[in-house]
């Protein structure tokens, strides 16, 4: 009982920053519809914000500690909000792409002021004496942590049961224009939610630093515990959310107690629960008990320019005898370096097959990656040919893609993101260290092949094996382009809807480029893992989750195109960093936060173009509000101002809701209803 | 052979909203059936209740004699029932044969187990063959190339009937069909659905504002308001009688009258 009480109380304290930290992330996505994946990374600035004010400028702690929280709850949420707004129509694929950006770049930026090592001189700053239950001692701290969640916890779930402005919170994500003909502005609603929420981020980051240390990739990873939390109530109810971070907490903080302690992977696995929890409740939870949040009026990506053949065949080919020539003319010792480019391009490009084509984002593709590259190892030890092993490997990252990708597409959007997040987190923590994949020592060879009784241990030779792969990769996706099952991924990102109409097994067609993607990027890892002859799962390395956020965010400025974006790709993350301006200390370190940053820009730069050009294809029926749809269904002449009786919507900032029908139909209609642009009156 | 769509006593809540009560409908394939009402009656309510979008609280669809319920959308097109979206879902990236030829694709791909990779040549001019029919059907020959996103609302409309014309399709549900086109091309529409009509032996039954088009092409008509069935006959004596004009216009207009 004692030894209960032992683990008990410090997990119920643990548990309350957990839950402090979901209800944030709950809140901002029942807001704005965005699920901010950046929300651990929140945490961790506040806390790096924190021990900057406190141990460095020697400020008391809280000074430090509110500082820390106006930089990041307040500013913060206020960024945050914009970005949302940019947001408010993006496709899920920008959504997610969007805060995976920022993800990466506040974490980078932390890493490179800071470092990446734990900052561990960090003293507690709650109070630590307390009273006693037995033998266990319940600190002060931990009694204003746990009080400190219940409130917040029931204060939310009075503010949006009772009072207008919650009640407005649950409505703007749904319906702006509509919550803005009420006299409530939705641009002030959202503010708040986001600085609410990017508080208690911060919050948690705040309250987290003394236990763990200031480390980022650290408290990344812990908050992203949240995401467990939240699973629980579904992304949606907070008071099971609040249940959930307890729960979490007390279960991390006791199972360890009672499991074996000799057993390495029984141990890992109490720490992993938040991940196992994400992904039972997305394979489980029927999909019709998840609220898709901001789905609707989703403007499409614009088509890529298609070349024609005489502009591509040239270029192609170019590209293609640059690619031979290239040994011969580089330094011999920089071949290496593009043989892992190659390698990374074919990952690249499976990564932009699935998010261009079919819509779905993969968080976790270096994962698939890891998996070749071990299997590749274990095939090779085994004594398998070197042609069937990277097959071996490939077929391998299809029941591994199958995993994800079958639970995930029951539901839409960025779940399958959230799913291969935790999916990917999930493998490297329990996987990779195991017999299975890398071993205990984390590390596993792969050594260059004699393929057909030619060798290809040379740095040359093996640039020209990932070569004719990397071709071979490229032609498959081409062929799978322009097969039906391209066909039918195009017409799947226009519209799933009528696809489904038409009998097409949607959910079939997700899965099996899913599946493909793996295949592909399991191969790419196998490539990878015979630069260096070895492959290696550990924490930080190359197979590492966080690099699966870099990959996501440079891919998305790279472009969309199914060929040439990867190699850009590959050669922006592998290959630049030997060249002379990039090479150095400042430029390595920060190139990260320059990728996050870019990634951020791509994604919000439609958002900011659409409300620049306000309502010039407003007009065109699928961007209209249910309100306006149904008054002009009714054909209603011009509509008075007077007939609405609510009072002209108000916009704010140049943001006036997605539609313009309501005040083109009214052209007489007072001053400040007109949007900008509806004097061109170009109607579709 | 034609195929009877049958709809039994459907009742849809939305929360503590009746969106559609206790509504009962029998259309006869090879006809063309019309589905009036005020907004916010529930046709498309029962519309998606048909096409497997929304679960109703209880009542059955019948298409021919199977049942439909607890199919899902792709199952219920592959059984043969088709339809078009009164918020129009097109392929907005591709151009107008592209999006015509997607439907019988879309149809044919999961046929068979590998038919989402491989298509027979002889499926592939089976597909070809029908888009280019149905192209021709509704009259939008000089636009196949054109990208349906550059399209003006009532030419959208002809690509979205045409998708569904070339998917060999049973009976087809069609929302709205007709609004968005000017007065020439609704004066054709008409006989565009007649002839397909008698051509193939499709059923159709379909939502409709405009009077004298329901009047041209449909043999029945069926008046739903607030989510209730309450008029069953033919189109000439819908108009005149005083329960349709009364949900239409409200009650004291029939007073008046």
């Amino acid at each position: 009982m004692t030894r209960l009480l032992e683990y008990l109380v410090p997990g119920i304290a643990d548990g309350s920053i957990y839950a402090i930290c979901a209800l944030g992330l709950v809140l901002t996505y029942k807001t704005s519809g965005v699920f901010n994946f950046a929300h651990g990374a929140l945490a961790a600035a506040a806390a790096y914000a924190f021990y900057q004010f406190r141990n460095r400028n020697h400020l008391p702690w809280p000074v430090a500690a509110i500082l820390a929280l106006i930089i990041v709850g307040l500013i913060g949420g206020l960024l945050l909000e914009r970005l949302a707004g940019w947001l408010s129509s993006a496709p899920p694929v920008t959504l997610v792409v969007a805060t995976v950006g920022l993800l990466v770049f506040l974490q980078s930026l932390a890493t490179a002021v800071y470092g990446a090592s734990n900052i561990d001189d960090f003293r507690p700053f709650l109070p630590q004496s307390g009273f006693h239950v037995g033998h266990v001692t319940v600190s002060g701290s931990d009694m204003i942590i746990a009080a400190l969640a219940l409130g917040t916890a029931v204060g939310l779930y009075y503010f949006f049961q009772r009072a207008r402005l919650g009640v407005s919170m649950t409505a703007v994500v749904d319906d702006p224009n509509l919550l803005s003909l009420q006299g409530v502005n939705p641009a002030n609603v959202r503010r708040i939610a986001w600085i609410l929420g990017a508080t208690f981020a911060g919050i948690s980051g705040e309250l987290l630093a003394p236990e763990l240390g200031v480390s980022v990739n650290d408290l990344i990873l812990l908050v992203i515990t949240a995401y467990g939390a939240a699973a629980i109530g579904l992304f949606d109810s907070l008071p099971l959310t609040f249940l959930g971070g307890l729960l979490i907490g007390v279960a991390v903080d006791v199972l360890p107690a009672y499991l074996p302690s000799s057993n390495v992977t029984l141990q890992s696995l109490p720490r992993n629960i938040p991940f196992l929890i994400l992904f039972a409740v997305l394979v489980f939870v029927p999909a019709r008990k998840f609220t898709e949040r901001g789905m609707r009026n989703v403007r499409r990506l614009k088509p890529i320019r298609q070349y024609s053949l005489t502009v591509m065949g040239p270029a192609m080919s170019l590209a293609a005898v640059g690619l031979i020539v290239l040994p011969f003319v580089i330094n011999r010792a920089r071949v290496d370096q593009y043989s892992a480019a190659l390698g990374y391009a074919v990952i690249f490009a499976s990564l932009g097959l699935i998010t261009w084509t079919s819509g779905q984002i993969s968080l976790c593709h270096l994962a698939f990656a890891a998996i070749g590259a071990s299997t590749m190892g274990h095939s090779l030890s085994a004594g398998v040919p070197w042609i069937f092993a990277l097959l071996f490997a490939g077929l391998i990252g299809i029941p591994a893609g199958a995993i994800v990708a079958i639970p995930a597409n029951r539901l839409s959007g960025v779940y399958v993101a959230v799913a291969t997040f935790g999916f990917g987190i999930l493998i490297q923590q329990i996987f990779y260290p195991t017999f299975l994949m890398f071993g205990v020592l984390n590390n596993i060879a792969v050594p260059r092949p004699h393929v057909l009784g030619i060798g290809f241990t040379g740095d040359r030779a093996y640039y020209y094996l990932c070569l004719i792969v990397t071709a071979l990769a490229c032609a498959s996706i081409l062929v799978v382009l322009r097969s039906r099952l391209g066909r039918l991924l195009r017409a799947l990102s226009n519209s799933p809807v009528a696809l489904d109409a038409h009998g097409a097994n949607t959910n079939l067609i997700r899965v099996v480029v899913f599946c493909f993607s793996a295949f592909l990027a399991a191969i790419g890892g196998a490539l990878l893992a015979g630069v260096p002859q070895s492959a290696s799962g550990a924490t930080g390395g190359q197979f590492d989750f966080t690099v699966s956020l870099v990959f996501v965010a440079i891919l998305a400025f790279c472009g969309r195109r199914p060929l040439i974006s990867p190699f850009i790709a590959a050669f922006l993350y592998e290959v630049i960093k030997i060249y002379p301006f990039f090479d150095n200390e400042t430029v390595l370190k920060y190139q990260g936060v320059a990728f996050g940053l870019l990634a951020i820009m791509v994604a919000v730069a439609p958002g900011i173009q659409a409300g620049r050009l306000a309502t010039s294809r407003r007009s065109s029926e699928r961007d209209r509000s249910p309100v306006t749809q149904r008054l002009d269904d009714r054909r209603l002449g011009p509509i008075q101002p007077s007939a609405l009786a609510l009072g002209p919507p108000v916009y704010r900032s140049g943001r006036s809701p997605s539609n313009g029908s309501l005040s083109n139909g009214s052209s007489s209609n007072g001053a400040g209803v007109r949007p900008l642009g509806s004097k061109t009156g170009r109607q579709l | 052979m034609t195929v009877d769509l049958d709809i039994q006593q459907i009742t849809v809540r939305f929360g503590g909203i009746v969106a559609v009560n206790d509504a009962s409908l029998h259309a006869e394939g090879g006809t063309i059936t019309g589905l009036i009402g005020p907004n916010g009656a529930g046709k498309t309510t029962l519309f998606n209740v048909c096409s497997g979008r929304v679960r109703p609280t209880q009542g059955t669809v019948t298409l021919g004699g199977q049942k439909l319920d607890g199919h899902s959308s792709a199952n219920r097109a592959h059984r043969g029932l088709g339809r078009t979206f009164q918020r129009m879902e097109l392929f907005e990236n591709m151009t107008v044969r592209e999006n015509v030829r997607t439907g019988p694709e879309a149809l044919f791909s999961s046929n068979r187990f590998y038919g989402l990779f491989i298509c027979s040549r002889k499926e592939g001019r089976e597909i070809r063959d029908r888009a280019d029919e149905a192209i021709e059907r509704c009259g939008i020959t000089q636009l196949a190339s054109q990208t349906v996103g550059d399209l003006s609302t009532g030419q959208r409309r002809l690509v979205e009937l045409a998708r569904a014309m070339a998917t060999p399709f049973k009976f087809l549900l069609l929302d709205e069909p007709s609004s968005g086109l000017d007065h020439s091309e609704t004066g054709q529409f008409g006989q565009v659905l007649l002839d397909f009509v008698s051509d193939t032996g499709t059923g159709i039954l379909l939502i409709e504002h405009d009077m004298s088009l329901v009047a041209e092409v449909c043999a029945l008509i069926f008046v739903l308001d607030f989510g209730r069935m309450i008029y069953t006959g033919t189109t000439s004596d819908a108009l005149v009688s005083p329960v349709v004009k009364a949900a239409y216009l409200g009650e004291v207009a029939v007073a008046g009258a």
